[in-house]
């Protein structure tokens, strides 16, 4: 009664093998004619800054003339002892975490609510996803202004309330916290359309036959669906790490990294210290950093998670 | 006792009304195959008993019961979709009881069950597989465990085989026979294949345009189709309908003769040119063309040797002819 259909085993064809192949089909061709523009515009790009600033990194240089003052490792032994750069990796840290335990839940709870073809549903996702298409800058001033404690929102919820007026992003504890809620607010919009993507692939019949066997709404959610989409997952919490290391604009406007320089993250740290302060050499080596730890992070994830969640 | 009835039954998707008016009823333990063509509303009826669409109009009532509001899981049935609708992240074992797991049914039970359904099906080997290492006959069976396991009073079968292959939908076809005389419960069985209707059912019901045509076993449609429809649905090869010639009975207005009912005749009978002839070994299939009534189908004997293009002459049995009226009703009664 059982067929057997076991495929025959993979060979794998030899180097010499595939290249003659590819000579025959005329693939190598191809890759000799349309390789070198992509490869030249990469390498001018994206090798050779990327070389260049690996090599300031160990120069005390303002950004004028030729770096010409070695230090050796000076910029990193400086960086890693600045307490306001331990603060900025802490500060990354918890945008990470917060991505990753409130914004992308909160994405998929708000996938699940829209992702069907509805009227209704498409105003809600277009909704949900304005904070997503609004400039960084222009949504850090909003926020600034909701968060003003003279004149904004919460200015209006004080005098509501009859409490004395509080100033958030001039608080050293309370300032930071504000800034993530304006990150995930920004940010979740980006998650939610991948899981609505994703959340539309999932067959019907599956979870009508869930319905059948009666599985509760939660329980459809749960062994169904979000088993289903899966690698969507995966690949929204790379975007969520990977943006993470990178948040820089939206900072600025609200608070340029103060009070007290209790909000930086790697990057405005970067810029404060490396750029405006004229220390190319300096910003040189947190980039350098701050390159490193993204590939590594790149690599492990893909390793890790994204092949085992494709297969 | 879980017959199912329906009753007065409509259904319409905003102003597409599938389904006008539908009375039915599905004897228990029967096995009963809805055919029809494509697009007929064949799997929107199977999906009110289900209770995955609600009705429009009308009651479904299943063992008696009415079920017309209750929610799919409460019916006692049990559904396998034609995509199979497995979870691709679980292992077959975890496949087939789904439903008793997330219904808090005990472990000795469930396992119990998976045991039952494995061995009925053949699939003890595979228990710890994903469904995509699985052959399009072995998901097959593990979606039928999963039906299995719940005890329906009745199955539900939503165009099952048509993502197999030729050779593994005839064994299929047996096998599911088999499963209906093993567990003897109800089934309703969907398809648009009248060789899978035929050959599986013990009662047919022919539908078209959300309309039932005729209802009946498979031998009362193929001797006595009520209609021209029913008459060229069921039979393979297709009757010929004839339209223009009466054959003796004034009032007809098509004759359906099946190909088998046609003789070659040496001397009488209609002339005709051989198209084309399709030699299958078993039987022989004649495309002809009667000068008189236009494109025929005949089935002659494996080992007659005809070539295209030979003439030869055509006679249909007179005892075999199918009248039908001006509304495409079969006529009974004046026969010549
Ligand atoms: N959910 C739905 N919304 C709108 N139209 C539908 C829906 N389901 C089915 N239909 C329509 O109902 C008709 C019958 O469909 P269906 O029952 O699937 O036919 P069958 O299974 O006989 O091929 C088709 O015209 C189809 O387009
Ligand atoms: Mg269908």
């Amino acid at each position: 009664m059982s067929e057997s259909t076991m495929p025959p085993p993979d060979r794998r064809p030899g180097p010499a093998e595939r290249l003659r192949e590819a000579v025959s089909n005329g693939r190598l061709t191809a890759a000799l004619i349309l390789l070198p523009p992509a490869l030249v515009l990469f390498t001018l790009f994206v090798i050779l800054p990327l070389g260049e600033s690996g090599w300031y990194a160990f120069y005390d240089w303002n950004g004028y003339g030729t770096p010409e003052d070695f230090v050796g490792l000076q910029n990193f032994e400086q960086m890693f002892g600045h307490s306001v750069f331990s603060v900025a990796v802490g500060n990354t840290v918890k945008i990470l975490v917060i991505s990753l335990v409130v914004q992308m839940p909160l994405a998929l709870l708000l996938a699940l609510l829209v992702y069907r073809q509805t009227p209704t549903n498409a105003v809600f996702r277009l909704i949900f996803f304005v904070p997503y298409i609004m400039a960084e800058v222009a949504a850090g001033l909003i926020w600034s202004f909701v968060f003003d404690g003279n004149y904004g929102v919460t200015a209006s919820i004080a005098t509501t309330l009859g409490i004395d007026k509080f100033f958030i992003l001039a608080d050293r504890d309370l300032a930071f916290y504000a800034i993530m809620v304006v990150i995930v607010w920004k940010y979740f919009g980006f998650h939610m359309m991948i899981y609505i993507a994703a959340l539309q692939g999932v067959p019907d019949d599956q979870i009508e036959a869930a319905r059948i066997e009666g599985a509760s709404r939660t329980q459809i959610v749960r062994h169904v669906q979000i088993p289903y989409i899966r690698p969507a997952i995966a690949v929204s919490a790379f975007f969520a790490i990977i943006g993470a290391l990178q948040v820089f604009d939206i900072i600025i406007p609200l608070t340029n990294g103060g009070p007290s320089n209790q909000t930086h993250t790697i990057v405005t740290y970067l810029y404060e210290f490396g750029l405006t302060r004229l220390r190319i050499g300096f910003g040189s080596a947190v980039g350098v950093v701050l390159f490193i730890v993204a590939v590594l992070v790149a690599v492990f994830y893909q390793r890790l998670f994204m092949r085992k969640a494709a297969s | 006792m879980a017959e199912v009835r329906l009753e007065n039954v409509a259904k319409a998707f905003g102003s597409l009304t599938v389904i006008p008016d539908l009375s039915l009823h599905v004897p228990d333990k029967s096995f009963t195959v809805l055919v029809g063509p494509s697009g007929c509303g064949k799997s929107t009826l199977l999906r009110l008993i289900a209770g995955l669409e609600r009705p429009t109009r009308g009651t479904v009532r299943i063992g008696g019961e009415d079920v017309t509001t209750k929610e799919p899981s409460k019916r006692g049935i049990s559904m396998v979709f034609q995509s199979y609708a497995l979870y691709p992240h679980m292992s077959v074992a975890r496949n087939i009881d789904f439903g008793l797991r997330i219904t808090g049914v005990s472990k000795e039970e469930r396992e119990a069950r998976v045991a039952e359904a494995a061995r009925i099906l053949a699939l003890e080997d595979h228990l710890d597989r994903k469904p995509s290492e699985l052959s399009g006959g072995q998901r097959q069976r593990v979606a039928i465990g999963r039906s299995i396991v719940r005890n329906p009073k009745v199955f539900l079968f939503d165009e099952p085989l048509s993502n197999l292959d030729a050779a593994l939908r005839t064994q299929m076809r047996v096998e599911l026979a088999e499963l209906h005389h093993s567990i003897d419960s109800t089934m309703i069985y969907v398809t648009h294949d009248q060789v899978e209707a035929m050959t599986l059912a013990d009662q047919i019901v022919v539908m078209n345009k959300g309309r039932v045509e005729q209802i009946g076993s498979p031998m009362d449609l193929y001797d006595r189709p009520a209609s021209v429809f029913v008459a060229g649905f069921i039979g393979s090869p297709k009757m010929n309908l004839i339209s223009g010639k009466r054959f003796g009975n004034p009032e007809a207005e098509t004759v359906g003769v099946r190909p088998e009912d046609m003789e070659l005749t040496e001397g009488q009978g209609y002339e005709a040119t051989a198209r084309v002839v399709e030699t299958l070994g078993s039987d022989t299939i004649a495309h002809v063309r009667v000068d008189e009534l236009g494109d025929l189908t005949v089935r002659l004997p494996g080992h007659m040797r005809l070539r295209d293009g030979e003439r030869l002459r055509v006679t249909p049995n007179p005892d075999r002819l199918h009248y039908f009226d001006a509304d495409d009703r079969r006529m009974e009664t004046a026969r010549a």
